[in-house]
């Protein structure tokens, strides 16, 4: 039976407890568990698999040694996430304007995808659809957007955050998450429009 | 929002790296973090200990507490100092019993500076062996 999010929290509070206590097999455990999440946020904001991973074992190096700071005013979660977002965004900032996009598999589970069945054999279809052409279209536009803008998208529309956790990762308004939010779309959708259905 | 886009968005999810990455991650990651320890030097890994905790003192009390303790350890600092060289106070002398005593040697006279007994010049002391005088030379 999955956890709810309150049975996570209270085992975050303990395995970071024990962390600090000095004990590395708990923090073992949340990097198993916190991984697969966080490489997801770091790689839709860099679409490089090297890159991610690299910023992945910084993002976990970082986290560890500054752990015996964290007081849990935020969930680990949150308070993980925020240093997974600052380190990717100073790492933008700095990668040269000419890199390479290194892009993992699309899973097989897209096939059976309501969306993407939808789009590509629906009534509305516009086109037949290349799954890597739609790869690589997508990963174009989100690097287009601004560093801020592509982290509300790949954080809301990618990983389904809602949008007050969101401002509590970057520390920001509910308010000016939608505003990005909307921005973002409004600017994807000109970037996108061949595959959009309607 | 927009839902088209935010669907089309979505299946961005579908991009994973291969199933065993997370597990040789942990590993890679754990090899990583030994190497690092063995390479850093000392004072690098106190340094970042103290870095690390810094953030969990809120900066005011922390100003507040190390002024406040600056003062109590100067005032005790010079409150210590001037109990060792200042002089016992009047009190002190009151309740001494023992009886005074003239430091003095026998015949060695007033304690007041020698003034010149010479009545037609006004009074002038003796600083030194030699008298300063204002009288006129005998000659010249």
């Amino acid at each position: 039976m999955a956890e709810t999010v309150e049975e996570q929290e209270i085992k975050d509070v303990d395995l970071v407890a024990r962390t600090q206590a000095g004990d590395p097999r708990a923090f073992d455990d949340l990097v198993r568990k916190y991984s697969p999440r966080l490489y997801g946020l770091v790689y839709h904001m860099t679409s490089n698999h090297e890159d991610t991973n690299d910023l992945l074992q910084d993002v976990f190096a970082k986290a560890y040694r500054s752990i015996k700071g964290f007081r849990g005013k935020s969930s680990f979660y949150t308070w993980l996430h925020t240093i997974a977002t600052n380190m990717t965004i100073n790492f933008l900032k700095k990668r040269s304007r000419t890199y390479n996009m290194s892009l993992d598999d699309v899973d097989n589970g897209i096939h059976h995808d309501p969306d993407f069945i939808e789009m590509t054999s629906g009534p509305d279809a516009r086109r037949e659809v290349n799954l890597k052409e739609l790869q690589q279209r997508l990963n174009e536009a989100m690097m287009k957007l601004s560093n801020e803008h592509r982290a509300v998208v790949t954080m809301f529309d990618i990983q389904g955050m809602p949008h007050a956790e969101i401002g509590k990762i970057l520390g920001t308004s509910e308010g000016t998450v939608r505003s990005r939010l909307f921005y973002a779309h409004r600017q994807l959708q000109n970037y996108l429009q061949e595959f959009l259905v309607n | 929002m927009n839902t088209d886009i935010h669907k089309l968005l979505r299946l961005k999810r579908y991009e994973i790296p291969t199933p065993d990455y997370f597990e040789r991650f942990l590993d890679d990651f754990n090899e990583r973090q030994r190497s690092e320890l063995l390479r850093q030097p000392t004072w690098n890994l106190l340094w970042e200990r103290l870095v690390g905790v810094i953030p969990e003192f809120r900066v005011p009390s922390l100003a507040y507490a190390g002024v406040a303790a600056a003062a109590v350890v100067l005032s005790t600092f010079i409150l210590v100092t001037q109990k060792d060289t200042v002089p016992s106070g009047p009190s002190l002398a009151l309740n001494d019993p023992r009886p005074t005593v003239n430091v003095l040697p026998p015949g060695s006279g007033d304690l007041r500076l020698p003034v010149s007994s010479r009545s037609e010049f006004p009074p002038h002391y003796v600083l030194e062996a030699r008298p300063v005088s204002y009288e006129s030379p005998y000659s010249f």
